[in-house]
C-alpha cells in the first residue's frame, strides 16, 4: 500500500500545472466553449510538442510508453483546468483501443500521426434509443449496421453523443456485424474516413458546452482494411476502451473536485455575512466536510482502478466502482458547493463552479452512469460468497441472551444495589 | 502508487485468516454487545490462543512482546480479525492504553503495565465520559484531590461501554479547578478494585452492556498518575487519535453484505432468488462501492500514519467519518431488502440470519461511541479543512446568557 506519486508523476503532474495555468486560463475555457471547434489548435500543437498526445502510446509508434496511472496524474489537471480538448477521444478511447486491437499497418498509419498531433478521432458508440437510460454502454445498444459489400462494408445508422466528432479526421465506428447470437459477439470496429460520403455530423447543444454530435451514417462505404481487431470480435477491446475512459473522466472529476473543495473552502472562510464569516456555521462547515468526502473518495478509487488498469491486473470490479462512485460523488461534491456559493455559485459570467458544474454532468453521464457500473459491480458480486468458519458448532449463540444483561457483577458498596 | 500488497503481506493474511477460520466454530456469531458467560469464556480463550500465536500484540514494539510488524501487517490483521467478527475482550488495552504507556508512560509504569496487556490478562475501560462531559471532553468534572502520595477521586463517569469485568479503569480527571478547564485535568489508569468504586449497569438497546462507574473517594496512589499532571486533556487528545485509527469497520461491513450475498442467492420469491431482483443488485452494488471507498480510506490512513514524521493530530482523516456516515444507511439498505422479516430478532422462528441484520441496525443507532459523527464533522472542518470556530469566550457567553435565563424564567 502506497499512496504518494513518484518523483517522475509528481514532475509530470508540477509540469502539467505549470502549463495549463499559463496556457489554458479560465478565459480561453470561456471563449472555447462559444466556439464551434471547442478546442484550440495551437494548444493541441503545444501538448504534441510536450509529448501528451503520444505518452501512452508504445515508444515504436512514436510514444513514450507512459502508464495509464502516469495518464491520469495528467488528466486530474485537465480536470482541474478543464481543458478543452479531444484528448480523450483521441489518444485514450481511440487510439489506444488502435493499439491493443488494431493491426501492424493501421498502427503505423495512425499513432505516430496522433503523437504528432496531426489527426483527431472520436468513437462513434453510442444511439438514440439505449441513451434512453443507462443502457447506452450495453452490447445491445449497438444497432448501427455494417454489411459486408465485396472487400468493403456499408455502414447505416446514426449514432448520438459522439464526443468530437465535428473535427475528427477519423471515426471509430462501433457496428453490429452480426445479428443472431449473444449481442456481445456481433459487434465490429471499424475506422472511417470522415470525409467518406454519407457522413453527416450536427453539433449538439449540451449542458456542458462541450462538443457532441449526432453522427449519420448513410450507406457509408468503408474499405475491409478498415475493420479494426476481428471480425464481431468488437466488444473486448471496446470495453476495455471504456474502461480506460471512465477512469481517465474519474482523473478529471479528481482534479476538478479538488479545486472546488479549495474554493468552497476559501469562500466559507472570507464571505461575511451576519458579521462573520460563513464558515462559523456548522451547517456551512457540514457543506465542506462532505464535499472534502466526496472528493477524497474520488482519488482512492481513482487511482485504485488506474493503478490495476497499469499494472494489467484484473480490474473489472474496481474500475466499476471508480466510475460508479465518481458519477455521482462529483455531482454531489458540486452541489455542497452549490449550497456554499449560493447567488455566487449559480451566476455565470465570473463565477467558475457552474463551469466545473456542468462539465460534471457531461463526466457523469459519459461512458457509463452510476446506474451502469452498479450492474457491473453487482455482476461482480455474483461470485462473492460468504465462507463460514471451520471449526464445530458450539451452538452457543443459538437464542442468544439478549434479555440478560451480560454477566459481571463488581458491586462494591451494599448502599448502591438498589438497581 | 501501490495498491497491493506483498507476497510476505499476502502469506500473513493468509496465515491469519486460516487461524480465525480455524479456531472459530462455524455457528459463531459476531456480536461485541450481548454475550452471555459462555460467550464470554470462549472468547476469553480465543484470545489466549491469540496470544500464543502471536496475533495479539504483534504491531508493539518487540520488547512489549510484538513481533515487529509494520503498520500495514497491523491493519491487515486488523482487516481479518474485523472480516472474522472478533473483537478482544481488552481492545481498548491494546489500541489505547498500551500504546499510551508507551507513549507518555514512566520507565517503571511501562515495565509493571504493559507486559500483563500483551499477555492478554487485563481488560481495560476507557472511563472518560461523563454526564457533563460527552462530546466536551473537557469539561470533565471527577475531582481528583493531592493527598500526600495519592489522589483522592470522586464523581461519577457514564456510558461507559463494556461486557467484561475489568481491571483497570483509563481514566480522566480534574487536578486543578482554577485554570482554564481543558488545563486542569490529569490522566489515570486505576485499578478497578480500589475501594469506593462502584459499578452500575446500564443495558442498551443494543442487547449489551454498558456502566455507570461511580468513584466515592477513591485513593489513588500516584504511582497510577500518567504523563504530566494537568496535561491530561492533551494526552486524551492523542488517545483519541489512537482510538480512530482502529480500522476494521470496512472488513465489518464487507462481511455483512457478503452474508447478505449469500442469503440473497439462496432465498426465492416468486420462483427466483432475491439475487436476480435489480432493486436487489442495485442496492448491493451501492453499497459495495461505499464498503470499498471506506477501505481505501482506511488503507490511506493506515499509510499516512506510517508515512509521517512525528506523532500528532491527524485532523483531515476521512475513514472514520464514512464509517460514523454510512453505518445506520447501510443497517437501513440491508434491512429493507428482508422487508418486514427486519423486525425479528434472534431466536424467533422466522428470524432470517441468525438475526444478525436486526442486531446491526439496532447498534447502528450507537455510532456515537468515540465521538459524534457531528464532532468528527467539525473537527474535520475546522482542523482538517481550516474553517473559522466561533471563539471561546463568545461561546462561554452564549452559556452564560442562557443559563442567566432559565434562572430568572
Amino acid at each position: 500500500m502506497d499512496f504518494s506519486l513518484s518523483s517522475e508523476q509528481e514532475m509530470l503532474r508540477n509540469e502539467a500545472r505549470k502549463f495549463l495555468d499559463k496556457e489554458c486560463p479560465e478565459s480561453l475555457v470561456r471563449e472555447i466553449e462559444k466556439r464551434r471547434d471547442g478546442y484550440s489548435p495551437e494548444l493541441w500543437r503545444k501538448i504534441a510538442d510536450l509529448g501528451w498526445l503520444g505518452m501512452v502510446f508504445p515508444e515504436e509508434y512514436g510514444g513514450l510508453g507512459s502508464s495509464v496511472l502516469d495518464l491520469a496524474v495528467l488528466y486530474e489537471e485537465f480536470g482541474k483546468a478543464m481543458f478543452p480538448s479531444p484528448h480523450l477521444s483521441t489518444v485514450v478511447l481511440c487510439g489506444l483501443l488502435l493499439a491493443s486491437a488494431g493491426n501492424e499497418e493501421q498502427k503505423k498509419e495512425i499513432l505516430p500521426r496522433i503523437a504528432k498531433g496531426d489527426l483527431i478521432l472520436a468513437l462513434a458508440w453510442t444511439e438514440p434509443e439505449a441513451s434512453l437510460g443507462s443502457t447506452a454502454w450495453e452490447p445491445a445498444g449497438v444497432t448501427v449496421s455494417a454489411v459486408p459489400d465485396g472487400n468493403d462494408y456499408i455502414v447505416t445508422g446514426t449514432k448520438l453523443f459522439v464526443h468530437d466528432a465535428h473535427i475528427a479526421d477519423y471515426l471509430l465506428c462501433v457496428a453490429r456485424t452480426k445479428r443472431e447470437g449473444p449481442a456481445e459477439e456481433g459487434i465490429s470496429l471499424f475506422l472511417v474516413d470522415a470525409k467518406s460520403p454519407g457522413m453527416k455530423r450536427t453539433l449538439l447543444k449540451t449542458t456542458a458546452g462541450d462538443k457532441q454530435c449526432e453522427v449519420i451514417f448513410d450507406t457509408v462505404r468503408i474499405p475491409g482494411k478498415n475493420l479494426v481487431g476481428k471480425l464481431n470480435g468488437g466488444w473486448g477491446p471496446l470495453f476495455q476502451a471504456l474502461q480506460r475512459g471512465a477512469v481517465m473522466l474519474c482523473a478529471q472529476m479528481v482534479g476538478a473536485g479538488k479545486e472546488i473543495l479549495k474554493i468552497t473552502v476559501e469562500y466559507a472562510k472570507t464571505r461575511i455575512q451576519f458579521d462573520a464569516p460563513i464558515g462559523v456555521n456548522q451547517y456551512v462547515q457540514e457543506h465542506c466536510t462532505e464535499l472534502a468526502s466526496y472528493v477524497d473518495g474520488c482519488r482512492f478509487v481513482t487511482y485504485q482502478a488506474a493503478w490495476r488498469l497499469a499494472e494489467q491486473l484484473p480490474c473489472d470490479f474496481e474500475v466499476a466502482i471508480a466510475k460508479g462512485w465518481c458519477s455521482d460523488a462529483f455531482e454531489a461534491a458540486c452541489l455542497c458547493a452549490h449550497s456554499v456559493f449560493a447567488g455566487y455559485g449559480y451566476t455565470s459570467k465570473d463565477g467558475v463552479l457552474p463551469l466545473y458544474s456542468r462539465r460534471g454532468k457531461t463526466q457523469q453521464l459519459y461512458l457509463g452512469d452510476g446506474p451502469f457500473w452498479r450492474k457491473r459491480i453487482a455482476d461482480a458480486l455474483d461470485t462473492r460468497t460468504f465462507q463460514k468458519p471451520k471449526g464445530k458448532a458450539l451452538g452457543l449463540w443459538k437464542g442468544g441472551p439478549e434479555d440478560e444483561i451480560p454477566a459481571w457483577k463488581v458491586w462494591r458498596r451494599e448502599d448502591l444495589q438498589e438497581v | 502508487m501501490e495498491f497491493g500488497f506483498t507476497e510476505h503481506q499476502e502469506k500473513l493474511r493468509k496465515e491469519i485468516r486460516e487461524f480465525f477460520s480455524s479456531e472459530l466454530p462455524e455457528d459463531y456469531e459476531p456480536d461485541t454487545e450481548n454475550m452471555g458467560k459462555e460467550v464470554q469464556a470462549f472468547m476469553m480463550q480465543l484470545k489466549d490462543k491469540a496470544v500464543k500465536k502471536g496475533y495479539y500484540v504483534p504491531g508493539w514494539p518487540k520488547e512489549y512482546g510484538g513481533a515487529g510488524y509494520t503498520e500495514i501487517d497491523q491493519g491487515i490483521l486488523d482487516e481479518e480479525m474485523g472480516y472474522a467478527g472478533v473483537l478482544w475482550p481488552d481492545f481498548l488495552g491494546l489500541h489505547l492504553v498500551g500504546p499510551t504507556l508507551m507513549m507518555i508512560g514512566t520507565e517503571e509504569q511501562k515495565k509493571r503495565f504493559i507486559p500483563p496487556i500483551a499477555r492478554g490478562e487485563t481488560v481495560c475501560f476507557e472511563a472518560f465520559t461523563e454526564p457533563e462531559a460527552g462530546s466536551d471532553e473537557a469539561n470533565v468534572q471527577l475531582k481528583a484531590v493531592e493527598d500526600g502520595d495519592s489522589f483522592v477521586l470522586s464523581g461519577q463517569k457514564v456510558f461507559i461501554s463494556g461486557a467484561f469485568e475489568p481491571n483497570w479503569l483509563f481514566t480522566l480527571a480534574r487536578t486543578t479547578q482554577t485554570v482554564p478547564k481543558h488545563r486542569g485535568l490529569t490522566l489515570f489508569l486505576v485499578p478497578a478494585n480500589l475501594p469506593g468504586i462502584t459499578f452500575r449497569p446500564l443495558p442498551t438497546m443494543g442487547g449489551g452492556r454498558q456502566n455507570e462507574i461511580y468513584f466515592d473517594e477513591v485513593r489513588v496512589s500516584k504511582e497510577y498518575l500518567l504523563g504530566e499532571i494537568n496535561r491530561g486533556f492533551y494526552h486524551a487528545m492523542m488517545v483519541f487519535e489512537f482510538e480512530r485509527r482502529m480500522t476494521g469497520a470496512a472488513s465489518r461491513g464487507k462481511r455483512q453484505l457478503e452474508e447478505l450475498i449469500a442469503f440473497c442467492k439462496e432465498t426465492k420469491r416468486d420462483g427466483k432468488p432475491l439475487m436476480e431482483d435489480p432493486h436487489v443488485r442495485d442496492t448491493l452494488a451501492g453499497l459495495a462501492i461505499q464498503c470499498e471507498v471506506q477501505r481505501l480510506a482506511g488503507w490511506h490512513s493506515t499509510w499516512a500514519f506510517a508515512e509521517r514524521d512525528e506523532i500528532g493530530p491527524m485532523p483531515y482523516d476521512l475513514s472514520n467519518y464514512y464509517a460514523k456516515k454510512w453505518a445506520a444507511p447501510h443497517a437501513k439498505a440491508m434491512t429493507d431488502i428482508i422487508g418486514l422479516y427486519a423486525q425479528l430478532r434472534t431466536g424467533s422462528k422466522w428470524v432470517p440470519m441468525m438475526g444478525r441484520l436486526e442486531r446491526m441496525w439496532k447498534v447502528t443507532r450507537s455510532m456515537h461511541a468515540g465521538g459524534t459523527f457531528e464532532v468528527i464533522k467539525i473537527v474535520l472542518a475546522q482542523r482538517g479543512l481550516g474553517l473559522p470556530r466561533i471563539p471561546a469566550q463568545l461561546m462561554t457567553a452564549a452559556g452564560e446568557a442562557i443559563k442567566k435565563g432559565s434562572k430568572s424564567a
